[in-house]
């Protein structure tokens, strides 16, 4: 299995460069308006525009109306945790960026432009995030270092008057609680009653603590694990974390109420479902780990490419569901299930932000989405593209409910706008490349 | 929780919790500034020296802050004679530390007050806290109830 893993991604590897050297990038800039000739410039450009932009002037709102802004996204980077290659730089992070751009294109009809910046420490990277806010209707943060990530994101989405998402964090934990709601439903289990484990403590995981939190679950029956054991915060390490991570260190204290510590299988001893986002090596779930947890439990081995435990293994050591992260096995949670929906419902409520509430509606969607769930089949597979619609109507009716929405409309009315634009831009893709 | 935190003086029996509090406090300032590296194996020197100082009741206030049986925090001063200066007398706290779930609900402040308290009867004018200047924690917290900077120490390893 592992041989041909590795075959597969040196052909993945070869054909990446080879299309790269070939189309020298990903997207561009097309137009949306027809053109016959220079004369339509006069309209299009000045003299004429100059009108446009007095409105604007005189009221900025009008930018959404008159403009592509509310259609645009910045895929802001500092380059310093790229997929799984790390701190590579804001160069090296553009190929990664351009193909987020283009999943955000052809899934959620959005216009994503890749901003990789060159900044040296977080206030840089804020003065920079704010300074080119005007044509943009939302920002997607993408593979920046935890926990950088977790202040960008929250200074963020304090200071701006449009939505800030990132994508390693919210999608991920979206998807997660996507799939944790179906699991759950399928074994009859109850979330103000289920003890998870989220074994890792990167910024997914972390994310995921806070949702599932916002969704109903109790925090005390949720155990956090991290490189050296179960996270309490009796642990000689929390005490810096209160400035290195206040994110980790807040879940240190306010979670794992039964106060356990030490190895991970003493929290998987009764558990009833497993997040794990570790190492990428089977075996770091162990089978006896599985085999202590409560009845019918459920697994998630997100671990890529290689998950913590193969399925066939947590299966013979009773797991009743397992999801990993990979498209080869059932159960895949994949993050870009999440942000094209999430970020068309934003787009086009006009929304001033997103929440953990929108969040967790967003994730509501994903799993009601999967109309029978079963063992195999708890999160929506990634070609069902009436999936993205779905969710941003949702998203976008949640985003007028709480009161961050410009623009508002029923969930059906919603569910047709996004329609419409996804499948308007799907026949762009067909006259483009003739399909 | 806050209702149920005890403050009393620092005794004896309080040394091993005291000394793992302590060092807990030092690994932190170590977090903070490299050049506060903490040393190992001085279990017995530290456990020696925290004997003396509650002892040496006239140099020294400790107190320690117990929910229970179980101690949550504590803080430590030294009376120092200001030769040069008025108020003649000032407590110094050279070690103040609250474990982490016991943080944000006032133990300090409930700590602090009781030894402006006990300094109080003594007539001992001023309060002086003494912190690395890096943790950021300290410096937020003296500054958020109003004490100001007052002596710097600058240091040179040769």
């Amino acid at each position: 299995m592992i041989m041909k893993d590795s075959e597969r991604t040196e052909y993945f590897d070869r054909n990446a460069i080879e299309i790269s050297k070939k189309y020298k990038g990903k997207i561009q800039t097309l137009p949306k308006v027809p053109i016959k000739g220079m004369e339509d410039f006069s309209s299009l450009y000045t003299p004429g525009i100059a009108a446009v932009s007095k409105k604007i002037e005189a009221d900025k709102e009008l930018a959404y109306e008159l403009t592509g802004k509310w259609n645009s996204v910045a895929i802001l980077t500092d380059g310093t945790r790229v997929l799984g290659i790390g701190n590579v730089g804001p160069d090296a992070a553009i190929p990664v960026m351009e193909g987020k751009a283009l999943l955000f294109n052809y899934l959620g009809g959005v216009n994503a432009i890749p901003i990789p910046l060159i900044v040296k420490d977080n206030d840089e990277f804020i003065a920079a995030a704010k300074a080119i806010q005007p044509y943009f209707g939302g920002y997607n943060l993408e593979d920046i270092q935890s926990p950088r990530c977790f202040f960008l994101l929250e200074s963020l989405q304090k200071s701006m008057e449009i939505p800030v998402w990132h994508d390693d964090q919210l999608g991920t934990a979206s998807i997660i609680l996507a799939g944790a709601i179906n699991a759950l439903k399928l074994v009859n289990k109850k979330k103000e009653e289920a003890k998870i484990v989220f074994n890792g403590a990167g910024a997914a995981n972390i994310a995921a603590i806070y949702l599932f939190e916002a969704a109903g679950f109790k925090k005390e029956n949720i155990v956090a694990i991290d490189s050296k054991g179960i996270i309490e915060p009796s642990r000689a390490d929390i005490d810096a974390l209160m400035f290195k991570n206040p994110w980790k260190y807040k879940i240190a204290l306010e979670t794992n109420g039964e106060r356990l510590n030490g190895d991970p299988a003493n929290a998987f001893k009764g558990a009833d479902l497993v997040v794990s986002a570790s190492v990428s090596i089977p075996g770091t779930i162990k089978n006896e780990w599985v085999k202590s947890m409560n009845r019918d439990p459920t697994i998630f081995a997100l671990a890529n490419p290689l998950p913590e435990i193969w399925p066939e293994e947590a299966k013979k050591s009773g797991a009743r569901i397992v999801a990993t992260g990979r498209g080869d096995f059932p159960n895949q949670i994949n993050n870009s299930m999440v942000f094209p929906g999430v970020f068309r419902g934003v787009l086009d409520a006009r929304s001033k932000g997103v929440n953990f509430q929108i969040m967790v509606a967003a994730s509501q969607a994903i799993a009601d989405f999967v109309e029978n769930p079963s063992e195999d089949h708890i999160v929506p597979s990634m070609e069902d593209f009436e999936l993205f619609p779905r969710v941003a109507s949702v998203v976008a009716r949640k985003c007028v409910e709480s009161g961050l929405a410009r623009k508002s409309d029923s969930t059906e009315g919603f569910y047709r706008t996004a329609s419409d634009i996804i499948s308007k831009n799907r026949n762009i893709y067909n006259k483009l490349f003739d399909m | 929780m806050i209702n149920l935190v005890n403050i009393r003086l620092m005794e004896k029996k309080d040394i091993d919790s005291v000394m793992e509090q302590l060092l807990r406090l030092k690994h932190l300032n170590e977090e903070f500034d490299p050049l506060l590296k903490v040393s190992v194996g001085n279990e017995k020197e530290i456990s020696e020296k925290l004997s003396r100082i509650i002892e040496d009741k006239e140099n020294h206030i400790g107190l320690v802050a117990e929910d229970g049986k179980r101690l949550v925090g504590m803080i430590m001063s030294d009376v120092i004679f200001r030769i040069y200066y008025d108020p003649k007398y000032e407590a110094r706290i050279r070690e103040f530390y609250v474990i982490p779930e016991y943080r944000g609900k006032g133990v300090g402040m409930k700590l602090l007050d009781k030894l402006r308290e006990l300094a109080a009867e003594r007539s001992i004018k001023m309060i002086t806290a003494e912190f690395p200047s890096l943790n950021l924690i300290a410096s937020k917290f003296y500054e958020s109830i109003d004490f100001k900077e007052l002596i710097k120490i600058y240091s040179k390893i040769n």
